[in-house]
């Protein structure tokens, strides 16, 4: 028996269909303007599809299901013919994000063995503000911006996931959650900010190691190999100033340098040494200045693909320029790159963004002594 | 396993063989060098045949079923050979013995150098290295000299389809260079784009294998080899799957500069247990200096050529990649087996190793879906998943094991979700295909219908499942000077 924790944000998606960049805090405007809730569309799609795949299966793997009432989740379960239910919160109407961080902490609480949302990067963001990276999490496509690593490419290939994970077949590794500036982004500025890592279902990594053996390795294996391949070019380099990117992929080459390397900050490493923790953009121009040869390590956020956003504050245009388009080191898991086949710049600054783009490719680490060729936008 | 151990089958007091009256005194040993403890099993003879025989009857080979396992070219190894390389002159040589007293043995090799030179349009051949990965590496190290003798150090970064073999890669970094992945393109060719993009002055070769391990002829291959020339790196041609080229195409007219032969696919040699096995070396005429040696010569030209061999190094030599002349024996097979199938008979096995493929491939498309769904050569890879059912090509796999075929290969190359790579070869008959393309169809309507079945299989073989990645990576070993030891 597994219990799987869902939750429906009923007003996820409402913003995009009438031109408002997202929902948070403008929830009655889109009504004003005619919006339709859609979310609990999206979340039966992909309930139908995993009800019809559970019943295909001999000796399924029973859900018991802890969600909340009405529209945030009971309705939309008990709608598709799930009947082992159980409502641990009642939400307000209208439902704030409060309801969300309330019942992710009932799920919690019960040792769920995953976690199914039905929203956007939003809802993400708070369910990681309560369940960090203790409980697996998935999401059902709803929202206007799904810019994180934990949601499945369509409703009912979600669905798949999930019979994937409850039958042993899928690991979980770590994902980015990021989320736009609603504020900023309304007033015409592109910020996208990685909030949080959270652990979600994964594909295994298949490497060969011989004619008959296919070996699965894990998530953190891969990031220990690139981080090695890193940790060599470290040590090899002691005069070249190393700025660690965000994201919990860089930050595996912190913890095996046994450096306290932040997650979501920009760190720089000279000789294995921190020499600058969470840098702002003065702090990075100072160090740049100071040291001639420097190379920057970046691994592409959320499943966009962007490896420099324009919300990636302290790496400005200006920066960028004086770290030199050369010395960037992109990382990235295969894993990762599964759901990214396509690699993005987009600083603001289109010359920097065409030159670091170069050709059309960009060789990506994704193993020990391992890079592989990724197409970038162009 | 169903079989005890001669321990188990141990009886006190049972003796394998009569020993003759003794015609001198008996005398007893004194007492405190006898030792009571060692264990030894008491069998008789009968016993022990049985015992070995229902063991190696737990073998599977190509001699026991089909074996389609991809990549690997497990082709029927025809026993004229092994007689050959039985015969006196050539088991019981010594490496160390003066060239005048192994001048047929030489001569052999000579003529393998020449066959292999025409049948891969090379300059030269060597055949030093011990294995198709001792090859990939000993052609790096060569092209790592050459570029090193036109001063192009700045050279590190070696080129490499992501749907090569493991060890291209693995070769690389062994003579410690580079590798960099190149993607394929949605036919399954090399993306031109994309080498376009890496070619510079850091690339040292690229590494290709042609048919590619989708078992698919590369479309772009002139085009691609000219990008590579045409920034100054060289092309390694990755000779596994030349069964399918033999007498057809020549690897060094289209370009390639260097390639090993993996004797063992494409010229009938044994498979199996690490060896021994031999991968030559084929060169270009700038490169063919270069060569690993000692290789072997005529010792007069023209005129002055009375037949009589002599090893000797290479001009530029990188040295030795083994010991004394290479794995001999598989010499001698691949030799006769060359002389056997002559210049057409090799060409026939090429035609009929595609036919076959393709063959297999046709009947099973509809049940199993097959990515790159075009004419293949000598090998197709083909989704492990048939129909949309939730069971794994692993499940698949170990399936067939029950209706008494080895399995394909599984999961390779990496690019194709859940693949079956099949290769029948030339060997098998119309009969043998069938009966695999039946119990695959078979096995599809089990994955819709018991899928269980497939997970649990195989149900026949003398153990179950097993974990194999466990057990290749935890090993668990006894050390025979502690005889007390267990596990």
């Amino acid at each position: 028996m597994k219990k799987i924790g869902f939750l429906i944000n009923p007003i996820a998606g409402m913003g995009g269909t009438v031109g408002l960049k997202g929902t948070d805090g403008v929830v009655e405007r889109a009504m004003q303007l005619g919006a339709q809730p859609t979310a609990h569309l999206k979340a039966g799609e992909t309930l139908a599809a995993l009800r019809h795949q559970l019943a295909g299966t001999p000796g399924p793997p029973a859900i018991a299901w802890l969600t909340c009432s009405g529209k945030m989740g009971a309705d939309a379960l008990h709608a598709a013919g799930f009947d082992d239910v159980e409502a641990v919160h009642a939400p307000a109407e209208p439902p704030t994000a409060k309801d969300t961080t309330a019942a992710i902490r009932r799920f919690v609480d019960a040792g769920v063995d995953l976690i199914l949302f039905c929203g956007g990067d939003g809802t993400a963001r708070d369910i990681c503000s309560v369940a960090g990276t203790r409980v697996p999490i998935l999401g059902i496509p709803a929202g206007v911006k799904m810019y994180s690593g934990v949601f499945g490419v369509s409703a009912t290939r979600t669905a798949d996931i999930v019979t994937g994970y409850l039958a042993g077949r899928l690991g979980t590794a770590e994902a980015d959650v990021l989320d736009l500036d609603e504020v900023r982004y309304r007033e015409g500025e592109w910020a996208v900010r990685l909030y949080h890592a959270a652990l979600t279902p994964y594909e295994p990594t298949y490497t060969q190691s011989q004619k008959m053996l296919i070996d699965e390795a894990t998530d953190a294996d891969v990031k220990q190999e690139i981080a090695q391949h890193l940790l060599e070019e470290i040590e090899a380099n002691p005069e070249i100033l190393f700025l660690l990117g965000p994201g919990s992929t860089v930050q595996s080459i912190g913890t095996l340098l046994e450096v306290d390397k932040t997650l979501l900050g920009i760190d720089a490493v000279l000789g294995g040494q921190i020499v600058g923790s969470d840098l702002n953009e003065r702090g990075l121009l100072d160090l740049i200045e100071r040291h001639p040869r420097r190379r920057l390590v970046l691994s592409p956020i959320g499943a966009q693909g962007f490896v420099l956003g324009r919300g990636n504050r302290p790496l400005t245009p200006e920066i960028i320029r004086a770290i030199g388009a050369d010395n960037i080191t992109v990382v990235a898991t295969p894993a990762k790159l599964e759901r990214t086949p396509l690699l993005r710049f987009d600083t603001g600054d289109a010359a920097l963004d065409a030159a670091l783009a170069g050709d059309g490719f960009l060789p990506v680490v994704i193993g020990y002594r391992l890079r592989r060729l990724v197409r970038v936008a162009v | 396993m169903t079989e005890p151990t001669v321990y188990e089958l141990s009886a006190a007091g049972r003796c394998g063989l009569a020993l003759p009256e003794i015609a001198v005194p008996k005398t007893n040993l004194p007492e405190a060098l006898l030792r009571r403890d060692n264990g030894l099993p008491e069998l008789a003879q009968r016993d022990v045949v049985r015992h070995f025989l229902k063991l190696s009857q737990h073998n599977f080979g190509v001699d026991s079923g089909f074996y389609p396992l991809g990549s690997c070219t497990m082709k029927y190894n025809p026993k004229v050979c092994e007689d050959a390389a039985r015969l006196d002159g050539f088991a019981a040589s010594h490496p160390l013995q003066p060239p005048e007293t192994v001048q047929g043995n030489l001569a052999l090799m000579f003529e393998l150098q020449e066959s292999l030179k025409e049948i891969g349009g090379f300059a030269g051949v060597s055949l030093q290295p011990a294995a198709g990965a001792q090859g990939e590496l000993t052609a790096l190290l060569m092209m790592r000299a050459w570029h090193a003798d036109r001063g192009e150090t700045q050279r590190r970064q070696v080129l490499i389809p992501d749907s090569a073999h493991g060890t291209n890669p693995a070769s690389a970094t062994m003579a410690g260079l580079d590798a960099l992945e190149i993607p394929s393109d949605t036919r399954g060719n090399i993306d031109l784009e994309a080498l376009r993009a890496a070619c510079d002055e850091t690339v040292v070769a690229l590494m290709l294998t042609n048919p590619n391990t989708l078992g698919l002829f590369e479309e772009g291959i002139e085009a691609a080899i000219d990008l590579v020339h045409g920034c100054g790196g060289l092309v390694y041609g990755d000779g596994a799957n030349m069964n399918a080229l033999t007498g057809i195409a020549r690897p060094g007219d289209f370009g390639i500069d260097l390639m090993h032969y993996n004797l063992h696919k494409t010229f009938g040699t044994p498979h199996g247990g690490g060896g021994p096995g031999a991968g030559p070396l084929g060169a270009s005429a700038a490169l063919a200096d270069y060569l690993p040696g000692p290789i072997i010569a005529r010792c007069g030209e023209g005129a002055a050529d009375d037949g009589t061999c002599r090893p000797v190094m290479p001009a530029k030599s990188i040295g030795r990649m083994g010991t004394y002349f290479g794995n001999f024996g598989m010499l001698v097979r691949a030799y006769a087996y060359i002389r056997l199938h002559g210049t057409e008979g090799l060409r026939q096995n090429a035609i009929h190793a595609v036919l076959n493929a393709n063959y297999l491939r046709v009947q099973l498309a509809d049940r199993y879906p097959v990515p790159y769904d075009r004419r293949n050569m000598h090998e197709f890879v083909c989704e492990g998943r048939p129909d949309g059912s939730e069971v794994r090509a692993i499940d698949v796999s170990k399936r067939l094991m029950d209706y008494g075929f080895h399995p394909p290969t599984n999961y390779f190359p990496l690019i194709v979700a859940e693949a079956l790579m099949i290769e029948p070869t030339e060997t098998e008959s119309r009969e043998t295909l069938d009966a695999f393309a039946d119990a695959m169809r078979r096995i599809a309507d089990e994955a819709i219908g018991d899928p269980d079945l497939l997970r649990a299989a195989p149900h026949t073989t003398p153990v179950g499942r097993l974990d194999e990645v466990r057990a290749a990576k935890q090993l668990i070993l006894c050390d025979p000077a502690a005889p007390d030891t267990e596990d």
